[in-house]
């Protein structure tokens, strides 16, 4: 075998000159293309509405603990405002007349009760209100 | 030939499928090239430049066009031809059938003379280091300049240069041996 270098040069090039993907390649490819931008745009949309599910769930967590808090303030405000409204009472007492005095002895302990009643009832109706709520839909 | 800026503005149109058209025939024979000179078998290198072409597709999206588009391509050909070429057993040499059919399929009814001695040629070439060999079927196969081989396999045009000379001395070093002592 001789094989100066043109002869090499020739076996080589026709050798590799030729190599090439087999004819339907193109096609082959393609179809594995629209495959893959199906599934793409499922896991797309998959995504899209996972992120939008733990966005909404956030959401409803933050406005879960904001109502908890209004209400804890609320009843705080409730029991701050009860004990300047006692001592104003007590401090008013001495100032009434007879017969509101009489009416307080009478009637006195109902009234606290209500007044009690009253203030214990706010915190106690913004909870009933929370519970009665209807809950919050994700879809 | 599809621009950075043509590419990106189909991408962007949400028209990626377009863009692999539009590269395929500027690019397959090169992938392939690129992949069947790493893993010396067609079936192979062919599953390779696929898998390349739906990785593009899958990374058009992120392609900011600020690196050459070629040299992108290319980058992802190697990284895939290496994979594929650390997944499978390890090859040493191509086997009769292979070289018979590379052969025949090189160039339609030469004689049997010629047969024998690119079968020939083919066997040194399959023994030469990688390098060498990727440079020999790279410039062979696709008759690209050196400056394009050096880009594809990402070297120096010099290193392409001197590879190429030293595989082309190798192998007709090797084919006078052969025929002194047939």
């Amino acid at each position: 075998m001789s094989t100066p270098d043109s002869e090499l040069d020739k076996h080589l090039a026709a050798l590799f000159g030729g190599l090439d993907t087999r004819a339907d390649f193109d096609v082959r490819l393609m179809a594995r293309l629209r495959a893959e931008s199906q599934t793409d745009a499922t896991e797309r949309g998959k995504r899209a509405r996972q992120q939008e599910l733990t966005r909404h769930r956030r959401a409803v967590l933050e406005l879960q603990s904001r109502r908890r808090l209004t209400l804890r303030m609320l009843a705080l405000d409730a029991l701050g405002m009860s004990l300047p409204l006692m001592v104003a009472v007590i401090a008013a007492w001495s100032r009434f007349g007879g017969d509101v005095m009489d009416i307080s002895r009478q009637y006195g302990p109902y009234i606290a009760m209500f007044l009690a009643a009253l203030i214990a009832a706010v915190p106690l109706l913004g909870m009933w209100r929370e519970q009665t709520r209807s809950p919050i839909r994700l879809f | 030939m599809l621009t950075n800026a043509s590419l990106m503005e189909l991408v962007r149109a949400e028209r990626r499928d377009e863009a692999i058209v539009q590269l395929l025939p500027a690019y397959r024979r090169k992938v392939f090239g690129l992949a069947y000179s790493l893993l010396r078998d067609r079936e192979a290198a062919e599953d390779v430049t696929q898998e390349v072409f739906i990785k593009l597709w899958r990374a058009l999206p992120a392609f900011d066009g600020r690196a050459s588009m070629s040299t992108w391509i290319y980058t992802i050909a190697r990284n895939a031809s290496l994979s594929a070429l650390r997944a499978r057993r390890p090859q040493s040499s191509l086997s009769d059938a292979e070289v018979m059919d590379a052969v025949e399929s090189s160039n339609p009814l030469p004689s049997a003379d010629v047969l024998v001695e690119r079968a020939a040629i083919l066997r040194l070439v399959d023994q030469l280091p990688t390098k060498q060999r990727q440079v020999i079927m790279l410039f062979y196969m696709q008759e690209q300049s050196h400056e394009e081989v050096a880009a594809t396999l990402a070297m120096p045009v010099g290193t392409v240069k001197t590879l190429l000379h030293r595989a082309r001395a190798r192998l007709s070093a090797s084919a006078g041996k052969m025929s002194a002592t047939a």
